[in-house]
């Protein structure tokens, strides 16, 4: 591209840009991201749909475009990994190469790299292992009985390779016992428990898989049986340990909540992770301004301070006609409150810190 | 204009304030005191951000006008006051005392904006 077709570009960048601002809405943001990921700016193509996403959260688009400018990352990491694997090969890079192709679902790259990563390496299990990890996503997703065979088979040989790997044993142990292998999977447990005695998981998976009843240990027809009825034998042990923690989670949120919400001068009192939000106090349904308002004013506070190098933003007061409203963000979970002038901001901010730091347990797929 | 700048300086005299900047609601710098770590066309352009995605979300849902602003993160914070069509933003290190800066800010922000009707 030379000079004038990049001014030209640039022109165009800032016209989107300043469109962005004054006029939002997910086309806007949108359009903006795909230039930049026209010009290969995956990360700033990113953080235009992240910004997206903080002001229209259900938007669809935006959300393909934050998957879009992530695999144009990850593209952009795999082939720095090549250059450097080119330069010095060794087995941690073709692990990093690996793992980004797995993410990626670039099966065919995938095993090329592999490949050439035994014939360098012939005794780093590495290789199998991720093989192995991306038949089982295969697996998982589509319940194909070849997949899950081929799965087993690089596992197996991972393990073989490396009996200390606790990885490769983990990923056959879950795989054994959901198909209905219990015997065949607690022999791999077994092992893991032997490794590493103080794991708290593998106490409790161990547990859970003595509660469940053998089918044999014939692996190919229990995956044919898999395949045939569409579902898996056994249930992972997660979401019998983990659903009542975060029942419980909830539940404290909601608590937290009430108790703000019923603290002099609070008028508004919001939980959100997500696109759900839990609400407490005088507000009408889930389009309620305030809502907006606390999320905008959270991802704009993380921005300002995140680009000034000074961490991410944990508390916020935004004091105006309408009084003040209090944000407090810890991870993606934020809480916010609007109180009249006059409120006790101190202790408003205290118990909003309460509720987002009682809220880890709510880390990961669980939304209130 | 020489009070503006002032007043600006005086506030990164105080302690915990790690520069102080008057900046238009469309990101110029009116007077900057800044370490030297920070440079004032970000912290310009960043408080432009900061007001101007704030205030249009506030005044589309009816609430009206945000006057000031303190954010709080781990490794620093910042307040931003609001005067007229410009802003004064102090920058702190993480151990200032934030009551003493939100007062030293208003008061700041007054002799501003008396200073910029006189000139």
């Amino acid at each position: 591209m030379h000079l004038i077709q990049r001014m030209k570009v640039w022109k165009e960048l800032r016209l989107l840009e300043q469109r962005a601002r004054e006029e939002p809405s997910p086309s806007t943001f949108v359009d903006l991201g795909q230039v930049y990921l026209n010009l290969d700016m995956h990360d700033k193509a990113h953080r235009v749909a992240e910004d997206g996403l903080a002001l229209f959260p259900k938007a669809t688009e935006l959300r393909q475009l934050v998957d879009c400018a992530k695999r144009g990352q990850r593209r952009q990491q795999a082939a720095e990994l090549r250059a450097r694997l080119t330069r010095s090969p060794n087995g941690k890079l073709y692990r990093e190469l690996a793992q980004l192709y797995v993410e990626l679902g670039d099966t065919t790259t995938l095993h090329a790299v592999c490949q050439e990563w035994s014939v360098r390496f012939p005794g780093d299990a590495g290789a199998w292992l991720a093989i192995g990890q991306a038949r089982l996503l295969n697996f998982y997703r589509d319940l194909a009985a070849r997949e899950g065979q081929e799965a087993v088979r690089c596992l197996e040989r991972a393990v073989r390779m490396d009996e200390t790997d606790p990885q490769a044993r983990k990923l056959l142990g879950e795989l054994l016992y959901r198909i209905g292998a219990v015997r065949s999977a607690k022999v791999h447990l077994d092992a893991l428990r032997q490794l590493d005695q103080s794991d708290p998981e593998i106490a409790a998976l161990l547990e859970h898989v003595g509660n469940l009843a053998d089918h044999g240990d014939d692996i190919k027809a229990l995956l044919g049986g898999v395949e045939e009825q569409g579902c898996l034998l056994h249930p992972p042990a997660t979401t019998n340990v983990a659903a009542p923690r975060q029942e419980e989670s909830v539940a404290r949120v909601r608590e937290g909540l009430a108790g703000i919400a019923e603290l002099a001068g609070v008028r508004k009192a919001t939980f959100i992770k997500g696109s759900r939000a839990l609400v407490k106090g005088a507000i009408r349904d889930g389009r309620d301004p305030f809502l907006r308002v606390v999320r905008v004013v959270a991802k704009a506070a993380h921005r300002f301070t995140r680009r000034l190098d000074i961490g991410s933003a944990s508390k916020t007061v935004v004091d105006g006609d309408f009084g003040h409203i209090c944000v407090c963000v810890y991870g993606d979970a934020l809480a916010g409150a609007q109180c009249d002038r006059g409120a006790d901001l101190d202790r408003v901010m205290a118990e909003l810190q309460e509720i987002v730091a009682g809220a880890l347990h709510l880390v990961g797929g669980g939304e209130p | 204009m020489s009070k503006i700048h002032d007043c600006v300086a005086e506030l990164h005299r105080l302690p915990g304030v790690k520069g102080a900047a008057l900046i238009t609601n469309d990101g110029l710098v009116v007077a900057s005191s800044l370490a030297e770590s920070l440079q004032s066309d970000v912290i310009s352009g960043l408080t432009s951000y900061l007001l101007m995605t704030t205030q249009r979300c506030l005044e589309e849902g009816g609430l009206g006008k945000a006057t000031q602003y303190v954010l709080t993160a781990t490794h620093g914070k910042a307040i931003v006051v609001s005067i007229d069509d410009s802003s004064l933003v102090l920058m702190l290190d993480q151990f200032a005392d934030l009551a003493a800066a939100r007062r030293e800010a208003s008061e700041a922000a007054q002799r501003i904006r008396r200073a910029s009707r006189l000139a």
